[in-house]
């Protein structure tokens, strides 16, 4: 069963999307459970486990000093890095961007002068659908840490790793990105295990991704990108698509 | 002079060590942070002495030119330390000139000043060859450190950075030169009993150079700090003119609502409660269209408390807006400090969103998006845009990449050459589904 969460110091606000959930939940026969409904987001984080994968409505404009909608995402994604995040807004004009970029926020529903139930069963249709068709597991995800912000990508579109000209800096190289982050081609290594092959002491390659090898020239393509190989790498290039055949 | 072969290898090495000495001197004038980076680009200097002493034996052939033999080698091993310099820094000429002029000064003096160990009588003409190369190398490199110690190279490479500065630095920089290596070939007419003399005067002439350098920078950091302030001024104007818009905006939406009320109560006493309804969203509706856009874009402009930083942000807008890019700022969080200098900062603020918007341009609806966030002393940047060329993933970052033909992209190459300063900082890329992003975080130093 997945939790739902709500929050929101608006007590008519708050029944209202209760109501229109529970309905939506009942008609529709979700697995889901409204678990929580706080007025604030202490009585809402006392009521969060670590770790579940929820469903948080939250309000954006909370009257907290400490907490306000943002920084109570930012703490509930600590405890679970994988629930969903909906915002309740009053302002149209609400810095959306950065709660989708920073929080993975799904969706934001705004209070008007419009009831806002159905637009809060509405976006719950849609986090329901994308759980069905969300099939990752969290295994096949490689996570890497900016600073406070935690990034997910699939496994399969990592092309390879390779040292940054910083020092303790990576490059982690997919088909559409470079992201630039703190770690060690060493660690990489024994973290990911056989499917990476360390071709050179700056590169570190996935097995599957490599396109074309040029040994006369110590030289090899993954995603259309050039990586180097070394007189170790090429023995291990050997053995593994040796191997392979 | 005799061409033995061991004579030809002295000689190799003599010029070999001048290069080299030149080419630390140019790491600590160009404050070069990653420095073991560029010194694989010293390779070349192997090259140079051979072509030093082809030239060499290729004057004495002509006697007409030995009296100025010196001089003329020596303009030409910087000319071509300058252009080596321009590969090696991806400098423009004149910085190139103005920064190898510089390390040639500081060369020929402590060339000049090294003679104090032979006039002292610590060195002579038994001390092998390899301690004497040692020893020069040794003094370059305890010179640089000092160097590095009085951050000469930090005010330096603001002369070198500035555009108009530039050449008339290495003008004078180059003239300068001339008089050190004359002063240099002067020791040999100088009376024993005033070498001393000669020796403090070489000494002083290079503080002395140095100290104008520092003093030139200064002033020059002024006038930029000065102009940006009244750019700060001038953009501080604009907002204001914006926040009177809003002010004017609020008065008549007052006079609206007050009618709109009126309406409202005459459907409600009427009872008619779908006509009272669509009063009401249209109410909200006008609201967020007028006012709402316009109060959005100055708190997130208010947020921005870094006057460098929102200065060249509202300047950066009003480009846009003016080519008619749809631009969307957020600022959610007060910005008050950047862990990084924050001229640095806007630089890599600027190359971003010019990068941004110039790429936009292609679409028929271009837009831009820029999203900083300060928390707990960590600022984060990004930058999107909508884009259609073709992206080169494996020439992206390097020199000279643009979409739009070479010469132009030098952009994202400073950027990253300024990020290798900044051990505290994390760039990405990515560009997926038409959308071409750039991410900076700057962790805060705690």
């Amino acid at each position: 069963m997945i939790e739902i969460y709500l929050c929101d110091d608006e007590d008519a606000v708050r029944h209202q999307i209760q109501k229109a959930l529970e309905w939506k939940i009942f008609v529709e026969n979700y697995d889901m459970k409204v678990v929580q409904s706080a007025a604030s987001a202490r009585e809402l984080l006392d009521a969060v486990e670590n770790g579940r994968r929820g469903i948080y409505f939250l309000d954006v404009e909370l009257k907290d000093e400490k907490w306000d909608g943002f920084r109570l995402g930012c703490e509930l994604r600590r405890r679970d890095p994988h629930g969903t995040l909906v915002y309740i807004t009053s302002y149209g004009d609400l810095a959306w961007r950065t709660f989708q970029y920073h929080l993975e926020a799904f969706d934001y529903i705004v209070k008007g002068p419009e009831p806002i139930g159905p637009a809060a069963a509405q976006c719950l249709e849609e986090i329901h659908a994308r759980l069905l068709e969300e099939h990752q597991d969290p295994a096949e995800m490689f996570t890497l840490r900016i600073g406070e912000m935690v990034r997910h990508v699939p496994m399969r579109d990592i092309l390879f790793f390779e040292t940054a000209s910083a020092p303790h800096h990576v490059f982690l190289h997919t088909s559409g990105s470079r992201m630039d982050f703190l770690g060690s081609l060493k660690e990489l290594e024994t973290q990911l295990g056989d499917s990476f092959i360390r071709t050179h002491r700056a590169y570190l390659v996935a097995a599957d991704k490599i396109e074309a090898v040029d040994l006369k020239h110590n030289k090899l393509w993954a995603g259309g990108r050039e990586c180097l190989i070394s007189r170790a790498g090429k023995a291990k290039l050997r053995k593994k698509l040796g191997g392979d055949r | 002079m005799e061409l033995s072969f061991s004579n030809l290898f002295v000689g190799y090495l003599d010029y070999l060590t001048g290069n080299f000495a030149l080419g630390i001197y140019l790491l600590a004038v160009t404050d070069e942070r990653a420095v073991l980076r560029r010194l694989k680009k010293f390779l070349p200097l192997f090259l140079f002495p051979i072509i030093e002493i082809l030239l060499v034996i290729g004057m004495y052939s002509v006697p007409e030119l030995r009296r100025f033999q010196y001089y003329i080698l020596s303009f030409i091993i910087l000319l071509m330390c300058t252009f080596w310099a321009r590969w090696a820094w991806q400098f423009g000429f004149w910085q190139a000139l103005a920064a190898t002029c510089m390390a040639g000064i500081f060369q020929v003096c402590e060339s000049t000043l090294s003679r104090v160990l032979i006039w002292e009588n610590t060195l002579d003409e038994s001390t092998p060859f390899a301690v004497v190369m040692l020893l020069y190398l040794g003094i370059s490199m305890a010179a640089v450190l000092l160097l590095y110690r009085l951050q000469f190279g930090r005010w330096f490479r603001l002369l070198l950075d500035s555009k108009s500065a530039v050449r008339r630095t290495a003008f004078l920089l180059f003239a300068l030169e001339v008089v050190m290596e004359m002063l240099l070939r002067m020791v040999f007419g100088v009376k024993p009993q005033f070498l001393g003399f000669y020796y403090v005067v070489v000494a002083v002439m290079v503080i002395m150079t140095a100290m104008l350098m520092v003093y030139l920078a200064q002033r020059f950091d002024a006038a930029r700090k000065m102009q940006a302030q009244q750019d700060v001024i001038a953009q501080q104007r604009l907002y204001e003119q914006d926040l009177e818009a809003i002010r004017r905006e609020v008065r008549t939406f007052r006079h609206d609502y007050k009618n709109l009320l009126a309406g409202l109560a005459q459907q409600a006493g009427e009872g008619e409660l779908e006509g009272l309804c669509h009063t009401l969203s249209e109410l909200d509706a006008g609201f967020d269209q007028r006012l709402g856009k316009k109060i959005q874009a100055s708190t997130q402009i208010g947020n921005l408390q870094i006057p460098e930083v929102r200065s060249l942000l509202l300047s950066k807008l009003t480009a846009m807006r003016e080519k008619g890019v749809e631009c969307r700022l957020e600022v959610l969080y007060p910005v008050t400090a950047v862990d990084m200098d924050v001229w640095d900062f806007v630089r890599c603020l600027g190359i971003l969103t010019d990068n941004a918007w110039e790429a936009a341009l292609d679409l028929e609806e271009p837009w831009v998006e820029i999203v900083l966030l300060a928390q707990e002393g960590r600022v984060f940047l990004r930058v999107s845009n909508s884009y259609t060329n073709t992206i080169e993933p494996g020439n992206m970052w390097n020199d000279g990449w643009s979409t739009k033909g070479t010469g132009r992209g030098l952009g994202l190459s400073s950027y990253q050459r300024i990020l290798e300063g900044y051990p505290n900082t994390s760039h990405g890329t990515s560009w997926e589904n038409g959308v071409f992003v750039q991410e900076l975080t700057v962790e805060g130093r705690l």
